[in-house]
């Protein structure tokens, strides 16, 4: 660009800074501008020149009340600076509600969480338990099913006494591994605060000895006796009711069923 | 001669901050200068008042557009107020009866009197002062161009028109006001 342009958008800037350009001279002049340094400059000092002419008059003090309404426009309106104060600090407080509450519900759900665990640890020490106790079952049935299957066994039929005539037993008795198997049925129901005790009547020992307690489901039990004193006489079998969880010696001769081997 | 004021603290780089004992500062500074200007441009108190009270709340609001780079604050400021008066100058000129204004030709500069303010006596002193400094310097063809677009905001056709005289040598007039007024402004720098 010439120097010539260069003075004509000087020229321009000149009258626009006094706000006589024309529609087309601001257009050019604004896109001359962006892209020339040294007019931008120009424009600015005929600005600052076109000041002086505000800057050459005496000056004149506005009235007070001018002041007072300018500061009245800016000053922060305190009513308003109040609302906002109780809007932020009802910010505020919703907020930390509703962290709270958050807060709250996360530790509620941890909890529940946990206790889910706990529960399904339980659940599962529960069934762990069970498992075991099934398992026992098993082996201990599995060992009946192998006393009653053994060709050594011996079977003696057992009979209903005064207490329950109708009742009836079965004794598998496998000399090989020490244990019977004893087959109940027709047994009364027992009391809750009762137990069945069976009794092995040896011929060694003048007291009978305990072959374990037991109790009956609609009529019918099983009970296994391991550890059988083959080596002995076994004079018979009886059995009575005793307090729950079973006694030392028979508190009564009630007897509901009873045997010779 | 030009009285510019010595090299001051500017202010709204702290009213932009929403420094308020800044803007305190910058209305003491300037409010008289800008209001002699609104007079001279509305020839009314009440308007000018205004106008002024305009000004300044807009200065508040736009402080952070203030770049010192490309002019001092004091011709931020007149800018804004030199231009809200010119547009409140049309719309009333657009309201009202042109002979509401024909009394504000340069050579009847008594028209700035507002009998309803108390103004009138300052307002008459800036007028017997008016031309002096820069303006006074200048030829009194190019400093009568440059007041009636400046002052009365006419474009050069209006001026042309108003003084009878072709659109070039206003236009030149005006150009060649201006270009002193700058290295007048430059002799201060």
């Amino acid at each position: 660009m010439t120097a010539s342009a260069h003075d004509d958008f000087e020229a321009i800037a000149a009258l626009d800074a006094l706000g006589a350009a024309t529609a087309d001279e601001e257009r050019a002049l604004r896109e001359h501008l962006s892209s020339c340094l040294s007019c931008r400059r120009a424009r600015d000092e005929f600005a600052e020149a076109a000041a002086l002419m505000a800057k050459d008059l005496e000056p004149v003090a506005p009235p007070a009340d001018v002041r007072e309404r300018v500061f009245a426009d800016v000053a922060p309106d305190e009513e308003a600076e109040g609302e906002r104060g109780f809007f932020s600090r009802w910010g505020l407080a919703t907020a930390a509600t509703l962290f709270l509450a958050l807060w709250g519900w996360r530790e509620i759900g941890i909890r529940a969480m946990r206790e889910h665990v706990q529960s399904q640890q339980s659940d599962i020490q529960r069934l762990s338990n069970e498992k075991q106790v099934l398992e026992l079952q098993r082996e201990k049935l599995a060992a009946a099913v192998a006393s009653l299957a053994s060709a050594n066994t011996q079977t003696i039929a057992l009979t209903g006494a005064q207490m329950s005539p109708s009742a009836s037993a079965k004794v598998f008795m496998d000399s090989d591994k020490h244990r019977a198997v004893v087959v109940f049925a027709n047994l009364p129901k027992c009391p809750t605060d009762k137990s069945y005790q069976l009794w092995i009547l040896r011929g060694d020992q003048p007291k009978p000895q305990s072959a374990g307690v037991f109790d009956v489901e609609k009529g019918n039990a099983t009970i296994t006796i391991e550890n059988l004193p083959v080596m002995t006489e076994i004079k018979g079998l009886a059995v009575t009711m005793e307090p729950r969880g079973g006694v030392e010696q028979p508190t009564n001769a009630n007897y509901y069923v009873v045997g010779k081997t | 001669m030009v009285s510019l004021p010595s090299p001051a603290t500017e202010y709204l780089p702290a009213v932009a901050r929403g420094d308020l004992a800044a803007f305190e500062s910058l209305y003491d500074r300037y409010s008289s200068t800008v209001y002699a200007l609104l007079l001279r441009i509305l020839g009314n108190a009440d308007d000018a008042q205004e106008v002024l009270q305009e000004t300044f709340v807009k200065a508040w609001s736009n402080a952070r557009m203030f770049d010192a780079v490309r002019g001092s604050e004091a011709a931020w400021l007149i800018s804004i107020a030199r231009s809200r008066g010119i547009d409140k100058l049309r719309a009333r000129r657009v309201r009202s009866d042109r002979e509401n204004d024909a009394g504000r030709e340069i050579s009847h500069r008594s028209a700035f009197v507002d009998h309803a303010t108390g103004a009138e006596d300052a307002i008459r002193s800036q007028e017997q002062r008016a031309v002096r400094g820069a303006l006074g310097e200048l030829p009194e063809a190019q400093r009568i161009a440059l007041e009636l677009a400046y002052f009365e905001g006419l474009s050069q056709s209006e001026i042309a028109a108003r003084l009878d005289e072709p659109l070039g040598t206003i236009k030149t007039r005006m150009q060649l006001g201006m270009k002193k007024l700058r290295e007048r402004l430059k002799a201060y720098h």
